[in-house]
């Protein structure tokens, strides 16, 4: 036990007096945040996003639904379920949605047809000009149906939204990303350095036990990536407004399965790697391209086609996803079960893999 | 480089062939000395043998060490001094023997073994950014029973630098650290490879007086070393290796007394000799039949001959270089020494390469 505790304080010890660890750990990631977020977090896009969504099926509705998607700035897609649309718009994944409600043709026989417009309040800019577009629209079919007497009409209905942020989207993406570039970098560079400077069989030669090693690396290092993930937490609340709508537990839980995925992974990497100037290059050429594609700093709807099934089986992006829905929209553990359940698959095979590739010498 | 030998085994007249194993009486007294030692041996090593691929390492090797002994592991890079130590502190599974140390078997009661050893390896480097009191107080959590760090820091003469960082010790500094570490559990046994190697002469000095400290305290400790005028200082007995083989194992004066040729004839002779084939071999036969000369050995242009009779030799080789008109350089003599048990053994110098 005492062991255990000299092991880990002295791991603590080497990170604080190691200036590339606190350098990549927490000061890169910050200064990341930081920038992003005063140059992108604040303004917001200004590219309209919204969905149409056809409950009439008509000759006309489709006709209306045309005439709004081929209006190439409101961004409008076709979508079909109304729930999942409100629910997007309420997180800020969509500023518009355009209803045609049922017995749209006949209310446009008699003159009565309305289009409903679901805007998110809190982008008021944004909304305020999707309306206008659709209101446009809208009026010149009206108009061509008619002749100038106006028999269609826009119902805009303002909606609740979380008020999301490209600033929250951020900061749970960043901690994410620190989860996983610690660990990979570090474990693999530092195991693979220790191992070959002897400092692993030099402990192997006295009676300290495997297990004991290993349990006090783990400790040191959920204490190290919980302690960057609250730092980020709260310069995120302070700087930029960002908060944590759901549970502190679920956070800190999501800290720790990432931590010994990413440990795992980093155990592989040390282990493969044939000296310990490459396991750093390695572990940089694993972690790089997974920031742009593993949903740290870019939705993962942003990727092309052909990558999504790939980037949907990465552990960082089920990390980010997670950390993000429960600090944001305050997702309780049921609803990320399928994300929960990716990080523990990923931590086996992990886990199964880095115990049988690791050796001490 | 080569070196030429005469074919009679001085130290018991046995005849032997060139190239081969050496069956002659130093080895029987090897085996007789390793019996007597058997009783309260500490360490029991058995026909011990490591391959690396195809490659032996370690060839079976056999020796047992008595408590409060200095051993000595004595020979050339690759001789295989590291392997056999390695194996002996459960960091290597040997191919085949098997090595107890304390009545404890390496194979199958390592952890016991671990508790009664310490070790500082050859090559090993420690976490650079802790402070030896730091550092120290991690390994001495490593064991049940760990000594006080701050006596022993003391005894290794680092109290100075109880808070600089390891990273900023000197070589020797770093030496001793590394030793006080193999203490810090107050081993029955004390591992030291190459212990000095890189120092310098005072650091060595420093390092040779805490090996004598720890025999005092009753330490039985193995030591690995090329230099052999630390083996001659330090060790009770030297084990002799080459090439994964033990050539002799004795105590310094009597691996030196078997040589039975106390004194070296040293001389240069001039590089002009060197190119005249026929001249060269002829004058080396003529040294190895002078009287006293058990033996030549010639490295490059420096002959050493290895004699009883220091006087007669060094007339001998003055009247014969001056009949044939050859140009000796630098001629002094010397007392035979390790290196010579070595070189008298196989052909080759301790630190050639
Ligand atoms: N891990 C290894 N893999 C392959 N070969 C090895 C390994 N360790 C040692 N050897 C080989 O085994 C032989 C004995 O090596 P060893 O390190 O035991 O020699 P040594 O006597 O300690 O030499 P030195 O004085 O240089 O330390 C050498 O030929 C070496 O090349
Ligand atoms: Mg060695």
């Amino acid at each position: 036990m005492r062991a255990y505790w000299k092991l880990t304080q002295a791991q603590l010890i080497l990170f604080a007096r190691n200036r590339t660890v606190i350098f990549f750990s927490l000061v890169f990631p910050i200064l990341l945040m930081m920038a992003l977020g005063t140059f992108l977090g604040g303004g917001g896009d200004v590219r309209l996003k919204g969905v149409v969504i056809d409950q009439d099926g008509t000759v006309d509705s489709r006709e209306a639904v045309a005439k709004l998607t081929a209006l190439r700035s409101a961004g409008l897609t076709v979508a079909s379920d109304e729930t999942q649309a409100r629910d997007a718009l309420k997180r800020g994944d969509l500023q518009l949605v355009v209803m045609i409600p049922k017995s749209f043709e006949e209310q446009l026989r008699i003159g009565k047809a309305k289009v409903h417009v679901l805007y998110d309040e809190k982008s008021q800019t944004v909304s305020q000009i999707g309306v206008q577009l659709i209101e446009g629209v809208v009026d010149a079919l009206s108009k061509e149906r008619t002749g100038y007497a106006p028999v269609v009409g826009v119902e805009a209905s303002p909606v609740q939204s979380l008020g999301l942020k490209y600033i929250d989207f951020l900061v749970p993406g960043i901690v994410a990303m620190m989860i996983m570039s610690s660990n990979l970098n570090g474990v693999a560079g530092q195991i693979a350095s220790w191992r070959e400077r002897g400092v692993l069989r030099r402990m192997q030669s006295t009676t300290l036990r495997a297990r004991t090693f290993i349990a006090a690396q783990i400790t040191a290092r959920l204490i190290l990536n919980g302690s960057q993930a609250l730092i980020v937490l709260l310069l995120g609340a302070f700087a930029f407004g960002t908060r944590v709508s759901g549970s502190w537990a679920l956070v800190v839980m999501y800290v720790i399965l990432g931590t010994l995925v990413f440990m795992s992974i980093g155990f592989i990497i040390a282990g493969l790697a044939k000296t310990p100037e490459s396991a750093g290059p390695i572990a940089g050429f694993v972690s790089f391209p997974l920031l742009f594609l593993g949903n740290v700093f870019f939705p993962i709807s942003s990727m092309p086609e052909l990558l999504q099934p790939v980037v949907k089986a990465l552990p960082i992006t089920h990390l980010a996803h997670a950390m993000r829905e429960v600090m944001n929209v305050g997702a309780t553990l049921g609803d990320l079960w399928l994300d929960t359940v990716w990080l523990i698959g990923w931590l086996i095979v992990a886990f199964v893999i880095a115990s049988m590739t690791f050796k001490w010498e | 480089m080569h070196s030429t030998w005469s074919r009679r085994c001085n130290a018991c007249g046995y005849e032997q062939q060139y190239e081969g194993a050496w069956r002659c009486a130093m080895q029987q007294r090897t085996q007789e000395v390793g019996a007597e030692a058997h009783r309260d041996a500490v360490i029991d090593v058995h026909e011990l043998v490591k391959r690396y691929g195809d490659v032996p390492a370690v060839r079976g090797v056999s020796f047992h060490v008595s408590r409060g002994e200095i051993f000595g592991l004595l020979g050339p890079n690759g001789a295989g001094k590291t392997t056999t130590m390695e194996m002996i502190e459960g960091l290597r599974i040997p191919d085949g023997g098997r090595a107890i140390v304390a009545g404890h078997d390496t194979k199958t009661a390592l952890h016991r073994v671990k508790a009664v050893i310490g070790v500082q390896l050859q090559s090993t480097s420690l976490f650079d950014l802790l402070t030896v009191r730091e550092i120290t107080e991690l390994y001495a959590s490593f064991y049940a029973n760990p000594v006080p760090i701050l006596p022993l820091l003391e005894s290794m003469i680092l109290t100075d630098k109880l808070d600089s960082r390891v990273k900023s010790l000197s070589g020797g500094q770093k030496q001793r650290l590394a030793i006080a570490l193999a203490l810090v559990n107050d081993p029955l046994v004390v591992f030291l490879d190459e212990p000095t190697t890189g120092l310098d002469p005072q650091a060595r000095r420093t390092l040779w007086d805490i090996v004598l400290r720890l025999k005092e305290r009753g330490k039985t400790i193995i030591l690995s070393t090329h230099y052999m005028d630390e083996a001659h200082v330090l060790c009770d007995r030297i084990c002799l290796m080459d090439k994964g083989t033990i050539i002799a194992l004795d105590t310094p004066d009597q691996l030196i007394a078997r040589l039975e040729a106390d004194r070296a004839v040293v001389f240069r002779v001039s590089e002009q000799l060197r190119g005249e084939e026929d001249k060269f071999v002829a004058f080396r036969e003529a040294c190895a039949q002078m009287e006293g000369v058990q033996t030549v050995s010639v490295h490059g242009d420096v002959f050493s001959l290895y004699t009883s009779n220091v006087q007669r030799s060094l007339i001998d080789v003055i009247q014969c270089t001056e009949r044939c008109g050859i140009v000796v350089d630098q001629l002094s003599t010397r007392s035979a020494t390790l290196e010579d048990v070595f070189i008298r053994m196989t052909g080759r110098s301790l630190r050639e390469q």
